[in-house]
């Protein structure tokens, strides 16, 4: 019940983040109990195949997150005397937090943004578009810096590599199954001829539908992060209206980050993707105005110890 | 034969449990004593921008001598506190005295404008943040460490660690217990 303060919330997030990457690996299950049940024993050999598959391709990326992120999205690293009152605020946050400092960075672009990056707190980066930093006052800057701070802390590049290797692994599996039907379904039937028909098309049903199945929790998981990292911010700041303010700020305006890929849309403050996005399943930002009631109910428990 | 290895594997565990709680324990108190000194960086910060503040009010408002006074005696006596509270209280007297000063201030639009004044405004705020900061996360961490220390199981091997619980950092005046706010 207590879920308004950021105590709270912070608890409440994460047990659902828990909860989704549970739903994750029971999925894995699902697919691997299906194409058992479709395909028989013969199958069990490509399940590391795909596992290893994604495990590959995104280890990589989580590991040079770094510097692959600054490469997509064209941000630039900052000195301290760059931008000394910037770097002011960032110190102050890095205080509250206990977090090391993180490397800055800004990416040239009139839409304000923002995001997080690294492998570990150790190897963080943090970027702001120019828009951003001409848009927000330093409360609004305070609560931006400690929402990407916290994603920071909290890991959220490791939990999104987690997700996306599952969803890979789910999104291969069924690939290569699918097309095992297609050429080799006739073998089956002289293998074990002893199959249910039901549990055979509810498996068939299973492996078409899981990668379906993966985007949405992996998108489902992204928006607990987000709803996570904002009330970690409050926990660092104490300071839920600097925050609500900048998010609206972020909400009256209109103009998009000028993507050089959606493949790091996720990562973003506030989703450069919105008005394209099919459903409120599949966003990877609970929606603007959510985030802003959520501050707006921290804030009314008045200032906290 | 069977025996003595469960008798062994329940001493193992055993040991495993014992030396989580306890590192548990002395991490915690080593993370207050940390957090502890960055509020001392941050006050030795803040410190050293007060006698360029105080020159640079006088210049402009020479006459208003107690509250200079004020200000470099609370800057004086915070150099012997070495306990939390004293610390702490010492913290407080300088954040009052700060806020008085920044009052005399307001009254002097020359002085406002001044280019010295304006460059010191922005590193007065951060360090006034920073200050506050310092003192949040220390509380944040003794409550941690608290909490361990009053609660099963932490509580069974908070006296073999010879860790107990320790003091909050609090500051008298209630208005700075706030959000930092340093206006000008």
């Amino acid at each position: 019940m207590d879920q308004v303060s950021f105590r709270g919330m912070e608890s409440a997030n994460r047990r659902k983040t828990f909860l989704l990457l549970a739903g994750m690996g029971a999925l894995v299950w699902v697919v691997v109990f299906s194409a058992l049940t479709y395909f028989g024993q013969s199958t069990v050999g490509i399940v590391p195949i795909a596992v290893g598959i994604a495990l590959i391709s995104v280890w990589g990326s989580y590991y040079a997150s770094d510097s692959i992120v600054l490469k997509m999205t064209g941000a630039r690293l900052l000195q301290e005397s760059d931008n000394p009152k910037l770097f002011n605020v960032i110190q102050e946050v890095v205080i509250a937090s206990g977090l090391p400092m993180p490397k800055v960075a800004v990416v040239q672009d009139t839409a304000p943004n923002a995001f997080a990056t690294g492998r570990n707190p150790e190897h963080a980066v943090i970027a702001f578009t120019t828009g951003l930093l001409d848009a927000m006052d330093r409360d609004q800057l305070q609560g931006v810096i400690a929402h990407e701070m916290s994603h920071v802390g909290n890991r959220d590049t490791l939990v999104s590599a987690v997700a996306a290797t599952t969803a890979g692994a789910i999104a291969l599996l069924s690939d290569m199954l699918t097309r095992m039907m297609w050429f080799g379904g006739g073998r089956r039937n002289n293998r074990d001829s002893n199959g249910n028909p039901i549990a055979l098309v509810l498996s068939l049903v299973v492996l078409i539908l899981a990668p379906l199945a993966a985007v949405l929790l992996k998108s489902a998981i992204s928006r607990r992060r987000e709803a996570l990292a904002d009330a970690t911010a409050v926990s660092f700041t104490r300071n839920p209206a600097g925050l609500r303010s900048a998010l609206e700020v972020l909400a009256a305006d209109s103009t998009v980050v000028h993507q050089r890929s959606t493949a790091v849309a996720h990562i973003w403050i506030e989703s450069p993707l919105d008005a394209r996005s099919v459903s409120k399943l599949f966003a990877t930002h609970p929606p603007i105005e959510e985030r802003i009631a959520a501050l707006k109910a921290m804030e009314n428990l008045g200032p906290s110890k | 034969m069977s025996k003595l290895l469960i008798a062994l594997a329940v001493i193992v565990v055993l040991i495993l449990i014992l030396v989580t709680f306890y590192n548990r324990l002395i991490r915690l108190n080593v993370a207050v004593d940390e957090a502890f000194a960055q509020i001392e960086v941050q006050l030795k910060r803040r410190s050293d921008l007060i006698p360029n503040l105080v020159e640079t009010v006088k210049g402009y408002a020479a006459h208003e001598s107690a509250t200079f006074e004020k200000v470099i005696s609370a800057r004086a006596k915070a150099t012997t506190a070495t306990t939390v509270a004293d610390v702490a209280k010492a913290d407080g007297a300088i954040t009052q005295a700060l806020r008085g000063l920044l009052a005399v201030a307001e009254a002097y639009p020359d002085l406002k404008a001044s280019s010295n004044f304006l460059s010191l405004q922005e590193e007065l705020s951060t360090t006034e943040n920073k200050v506050s900061f310092a003192r949040q996360f220390y509380n944040d961490n003794v409550r941690s460490l608290n909490t361990a220390v009053k609660t099963i199981p932490t509580s069974f091997f908070a006296p073999m660690a010879k860790v107990s619980a320790r003091e909050f950092y609090e500051v008298e005046d209630p208005q700075s217990r706030q959000a930092p706010n340093v206006k000008f």
